[in-house]
């Protein structure tokens, strides 16, 4: 699904957002809620093929929108739906002015869209492998993307294992999710909080200290990352030094963009721009560009 | 202002903004140029670049104090002793140009005995300031052939901020540096336009080009001219006004410079018959382009006294805090929508010409003015900002040769400007000051009105910062300034804030005597320990609750950069606000 | 360029007469402040072109302008939530008097704006444009085009390209709608002899000699490319830099842009895209606080990566076209010639 737009005339205008209405809403922790969406408007995609909304397969996993947002402008979001689920979905930290008017919307408020944009997660490149997902925090929104799609396509791909983390328990976010992913028995999912609580009889530490309990098979196994910078940073180091190549290590990285396309150049990252080159990395090309998360 | 009139005569720049770039040696003191005042911090890096020294005076480390040869990070509100401190230097080193003090200026001996008893151990402890450091200072700045010294509001806005420009004056007498081109004293003015609203007489005790009320003379030429007899005594300054109240004055020793003989033709001069209470209440208040409620001192003051008006009128091209509670808004024309003058810190006259109409009903001041006048019983009859030029060349000398018809097409006009044929003057008192003589004036150290103590124990510095302007009733507008500075920041040290658990972006509140505000913590070594530095752009924040009126005495201009506070975690918000 | 005819300067007003007729003219003007801006000329008879200065703005204000309105949007009260792109007119706009720097400047913005169908409003006024380019028989004081290769002549990419010989301009036909100029209106224009032709090599030269500036690109580029900069630059340039921006909004090549949204009322409102600047803290910082370029340290280190390394790698040339602007702009001395200066030391 490409949501791109026709201008009267019939040229694609790639600025003009299309409308899509919060149909549900899920409170994931007090800063975290994902909102799920149907798209209003049928979408051209850039190669000028037309799908509609939802049923197609036209974005993968790790892919971005950029979400409209009333007398807000937009901000670049990662779909963390799979495009094998029914629905879109973007999940949100409430961060600055727009996310925090996205915290405020109702059900049946509309936001616009427009994308999906940025290279994928190489999912074929994955088949057959071992996936050891790594999230911090709102990191697990665009891993949970290909989470479901492995899901999905279970023959494809070996056996799954997440350490997920967050500051507290009362921060831990997805846990429809988690509680579904632990169920189904074809996920190993572990979660650690920074700081426990009461009640709280899981593990406690970063997700580097999950990490180092797990013994991945260096050869088989693929590593996914996403979470804040250290994070990034440290699980990189770490995985890495188990003995996984560096082109099996594959993270995606945030920054500040405005327009998707390749022009505006705020994300811009040594010789990349993050928005088209990007967002998803392997270790193996970050460690050719100079790069804050590595820093 | 009232510093400089009284040792030199007249209150403003000596130079122009493009002579500092020659100068050997820049004394800047009390300013963050880089961010206040960019287009005069290019010439003092383009004069660094031909190898000028530059020294710094303030205690903030702030970009152009990184930029100098030599910083002195002095104690907050000790500027008097460490000047004093460079002055004795200068004479002990025989460095002081004793010629120009022959010819040029009076009351030097008592100077110079003061000096000589002078203790430099002292002013090390009343300033912070290594005696190697102040004598370094001393031999860069007394050897200059040409020194120019710039200021700004970090050494006005002090209960002594008069004999603060009154020391930096003798600085720059006892070594000469006032006649010459590429050598002076120049406060830098914060505003396009406000050394004009000075030179037309927005000041409590002046007509217009700095004639003051109390003279006769000055008055029935005005009389004349207007057919109405102005008030043969001043009026209210700004916190007079705004507060319904004279503010407190420094509660420091008195200074020497309170004597008669440097008593100013400003605020507090004449007992005129007449002359109204000072205590009676102001009853209806018209205000134009100022936003009080966010840029005066103790906010919660300016409330209080505006509530008790029985009316009042704003004029401003935005909806402010201030017009907002005003009974009646006139919408103003910004500066493109108009026609009219600026003058700017250099005393240049510049021309501007309306480029787009006002929106709406906005009007510009100038027919706001006539309108109400008009309704008020006394027609103003200006066709146009060109005739009102020609009354002002007509009733004050020093912009007497100014007509717009000159400035058009040019780069303006630097005043005095006696006549037609006269081309302006780049730098003033070139053979005579504009009293005669130049006064040398005595000040003694006072301390702030309010110092820190168990309860309050740090001191609050406030400024702007470079993306944002005042009150922010245009630049928050702004899509792009408002992205580089969207939330009110605290500037703290960080080991103030260890000492606290505050983390960098975490919300932090302070407190003082007079209210508390929360912030965005922002850790800085531009801060010395044992002092906050915050901005009064942001209605959110507005730091000025904090803020005391006590003000120097004379000119009136409150003690924005220092009182005391205390800093607490904000907590139960995780550190992030909207 | 092939074709090469004679204009005589007397005959220059008459032909823009001519042209405005058809054309909207955009030229530089000197207005009454002394400015010379390139602006429309709605009455050629009456305003003539400055070509004796160098207009402080460049093409980019026409092609990708500073404010563009990209949409209304409006809210209904079920919470639907509309975009509707405002009505806009192209005119078909001839630019006259453009120098080579300026020229090459547009030939730039082609290459970044044109490809893949990103932008239709560029692609739309670009479409719509005619150049008429104008030879520097003398640089002016900031100019250093010959270091970067982008002057003082224009070798190609105008429509008709101008070399002022004194009592006639050279004409050198480009590309085809200055063709379509001389065959409509033949009779402005006579063939040119070679001992012309031969005078605008001779100017050429002169001009090459005629730089008052000695400024090193080649070599700050090789040094970018081979990372082999002298240590410190990037500091010394972040601490001389004073935010304004001046830089980006006067370079003809800048096309970094943002978009935000100006509420008009609780339902109303406009999508703006605005000229933005890499040398901004705020252009990469993002909402939860991490800034991946440390201002303090590399904030103008794209800005000259990128027009003088990453450009030259992706494009096969840098993006500075060595107009000057930002050498009279900057506040700190931290334009791109003190750059140049300080990668040499």
């Amino acid at each position: 699904m490409t949501i791109d737009k026709i201008r009267p005339g019939g040229v694609i205008d790639p600025y003009l957002p299309v409308r899509a209405r919060i149909s549900r809403i899920i409170e994931e922790n007090p800063r975290i809620r994902t909102l799920v969406l149907e798209p209003l408007e049928e979408l051209p995609a850039a190669n000028g093929a037309r799908s509609t909304a939802g049923r197609s397969s036209a974005y993968q996993p790790g892919q971005f929108v950029m979400v409209s947002v009333p007398h807000c402008g937009e901000a670049p979001i990662s779909l963390a739906s799979s495009p094998h689920e029914p629905e879109l979905r973007l999940s949100v930290l409430k961060v600055g002015l727009l996310t925090e008017a996205l915290h405020r919307l109702p059900v049946g408020a509309e936001v616009g869209l427009r994308g999906p944009y940025g290279r994928p997660f190489p999912l074929a490149d994955l088949h057959g492998r071992r996936l050891l997902f790594i999230a911090g925090g709102i990191g697990l929104a665009p891993l949970r993307s290909v989470l479901e799609s492995c899901l999905a396509e279970p023959e494809k791909f070996g056996p799954l294992t997440l350490l997920y983390g967050s500051r507290t328990p009362a921060d831990l976010a997805f846990g429809e999710d988690l509680a579904r992913w632990q169920q189904s028995g074809r996920v190993d999912c572990r979660l650690t909080v920074d700081q426990g609580a009461p009640g709280w009889t899981g593990a406690v530490g970063l997700v580097t200290e999950l990490l180092a309990e797990l013994e991945p098979a260096p050869e088989q196994t693929s590593v996914l990352i996403c979470g804040p910078p250290p994070m990034i940073r440290a699980v990189c180091r770490q995985t890495a030094a188990t003995g996984i190549a560096p082109e099996q290590i594959i993270t995606t990285l945030e920054r500040q963009m405005k327009c998707g396309l390749g022009l505006c150049r705020h994300c811009h990252l040594d010789h990349h721009l993050v928005c088209v080159d990007g967002p998803v990395y392997t270790l193996a090309q970050l460690q050719q560009l100079e790069i804050m998360e590595l820093g | 202002m009232a510093g400089l009139a009284t040792t030199f005569g007249s209150g403003a720049m000596t130079n122009s903004i493009n002579e500092i770039e020659a100068a050997e040696v820049i004394l800047v003191s009390g300013s963050n140029t880089t961010e206040a005042h960019p287009q005069v911090a290019r010439r003092i890096y383009a004069a660094k670049d031909r190898g000028a020294k530059l020294i710094v005076i303030d205690p903030r480390r702030t970009a152009i104090a990184r930029l100098a040869d030599l910083h002195l990070a002095l104690k907050p509100g000790s500027d008097i002793p460490l000047i004093n401190g460079l002055m004795k230097v200068i004479l002990d080193e025989n460095l002081a140009d004793d010629l120009f003090i022959e010819l040029r200026t009076e009351n030097f001996f008592a100077l110079r005995d003061y000096l000589y008893r002078l203790d430099l151990a002292e002013v090390y402890r009343q300033t912070g300031v290594a005696p190697e450091e102040l004598r370094r200072a001393a031999l860069l700045y007394g050897r200059a052939g040409k020194a120019v010294i710039c200021y700004c509001l970090g050494v006005t806005q002090h209960v002594c901020g008069t004999a603060n420009v009154e020391v930096l004056a003798n600085l720059a007498m006892l070594t000469g540096n006032v006649e010459k081109e590429d050598a002076g004293v120049d406060p830098l003015r914060g505003q396009n336009n406000v050394q004009g609203a000075c030179d037309m007489g927005a000041l409590p005790g002046m007509l217009p080009g700095y004639q003051p009320v109390t003279d006769p003379e000055a008055r029935q030429r005005f009389a004349a001219a207007w057919g109405v007899e102005p008030p043969a005594w001043p009026g209210r300054t700004l916190l007079a006004m705004t507060h319904g109240r004279e503010p407190d004055s420094g509660d420091g020793p008195v200074s020497k410079s309170d004597s008669p003989a440097a008593k100013p033709g400003g605020a507090g001069g004449a007992d005129q018959p007449g002359q109204p209470d000072p205590a009676s209440g102001i009853r209806a208040l018209l205000i134009m382009g100022e936003n009080p409620l966010l840029s005066d001192p103790d906010l919660n003051g300016v409330a209080e006294n505006f509530r008790r008006l029985d009316f009042l009128a704003v004029s401003d091209i935005f909806l402010t805090e201030t017009a907002a509670q005003a009974d009646v808004v006139f919408p103003a024309a910004c500066f493109a929508e108009k026609d009219g003058c600026f003058t700017n810190t250099e005393r240049r006259v510049q021309l501007i010409s309306r480029a787009v109409a006002p929106p709406g009903q906005a009007k510009s001041d100038l027919e706001i003015i006539a309108a109400l006048s008009q309704q008020l019983g006394y027609p103003m009859d200006y066709q146009s900002a060109a005739e009102v030029m020609e009354e002002i060349a007509l009733l004050t000398p020093i912009y007497g040769g100014i007509y717009h018809d000159r400035l058009a097409g040019g780069w303006g006009l630097q005043w005095p400007c006696w006549d037609r044929q006269h081309p302006g003057t780049p730098y003033l008192h070139k053979y005579y000051f504009t009293r005669g003589r130049g006064r040398f004036a005595v000040a003694e150290h006072q301390p702030p009105a309010e110092s820190t103590d168990a309860d309050y124990p740090l001191l609050l510095n406030t400024g702007r910062v470079y993306h944002h302007y005042h009150t922010g009733s245009m630049t928050r507008h702004s899509a792009i300034l408002n992205r580089e500075c969207r939330h009110p920041l605290l500037q703290i040290n960080p080991a103030d804030a260890r000492a606290r658990q505050i983390a960098g972006g975490e919300a932090v509140r302070l407190i003082s005597r007079r209210g508390e505000v929360e912030f965005k913590a922002e850790l800085s070594q531009q801060v010395p320990p044992g002092m906050v530095y915050g901005n009064f752009h942001f209605a959110e924040a507005p730091i000025n609750q904090l803020t005391t009126t006590a003000s120097d005495r004379r000119a009136r201009c409150p003690e924005y950069k220092i009182c005391a506070v205390r800093l607490e975690k904000a907590g139960g918000d995780e550190g992030r606000r909207p | 360029m092939s074709d090469q005819y004679l204009l005589s300067r007397d005959h220059l007003a008459p032909l823009l007469r001519r042209l405005a007729k058809e054309y909207r003219l955009v030229a530089p003007v000197r207005n009454d402040h002394g400015d010379t801006m390139f602006q429309e000329i709605a009455n050629p008879v009456a305003t003539v072109p400055d070509l004796e200065s160098q207009p402080q703005n460049s093409l980019k204000d026409f092609l990708f302008p500073q404010q563009e309105h990209l949409y209304d949007y409006r809210l209904d009260d079920a919470g639907g939530y509309h975009f509707q792109p405002p009505a806009t007119t192209t005119p078909p706009t001839l630019f006259f008097g453009v120098r080579p720097c300026d020229l090459n400047a547009v030939l730039y913005l082609d290459v970044v704006f044109l490809p893949g169908r990103r932008e239709l409003s560029y692609r739309r006024r670009r479409e719509n444009s005619l150049l008429i380019g104008l030879n520097c028989n003398q640089p002016f004081a900031d100019c250093f085009c010959a270091a970067v290769n982008a002057g003082p002549f224009l070798e190609e990419g105008s429509d008709l390209q101008l070399t002022d010989l004194g009592r006639d301009f050279l004409v050198e036909v480009g590309r085809a709608g200055g063709a379509e100029i001389i065959r409509r209106w033949p009779h402005f224009f006579r063939s040119a002899p070679a001992e012309e032709r031969n005078r605008r090599f001779q100017l050429y030269l002169e001009a090459r000699g005629g730089f008052s500036r000695q400024v090193h690109a080649d070599q700050a580029i090789k040094r970018l490319a081979a990372d082999t900069l002298p240590s410190g630059v990037w500091e010394e340039l972040a601490t001389r830099c004073q935010d304004c921006n001046g830089c980006a909004y006067l370079c003809p090549t800048c096309t970094c842009f943002t978009i935000v949204d100006q509420p008009q009322d609780q339902h109303h409102g406009r999508r703006l895209r605005l000229w933005d600047a890499c040398t901004a803290t705020g252009f990469t910082a993002m909402a939860g606080g991490h800034n991946p370029v440390q201002p303090g340290k590399d904030k103008l280190r794209q800005r000259f990566r990128h027009k003088l390394e990453l450009d030259v790698k992706k494009h096969g040339r840098p993006s500075c076209m060595g107009c000057g602007r930002c050498v009279g702009a900057c506040f700190g001395g931290a334009d791109i010639l003190h750059f140049i200066n300080l990668a040499g030391r």
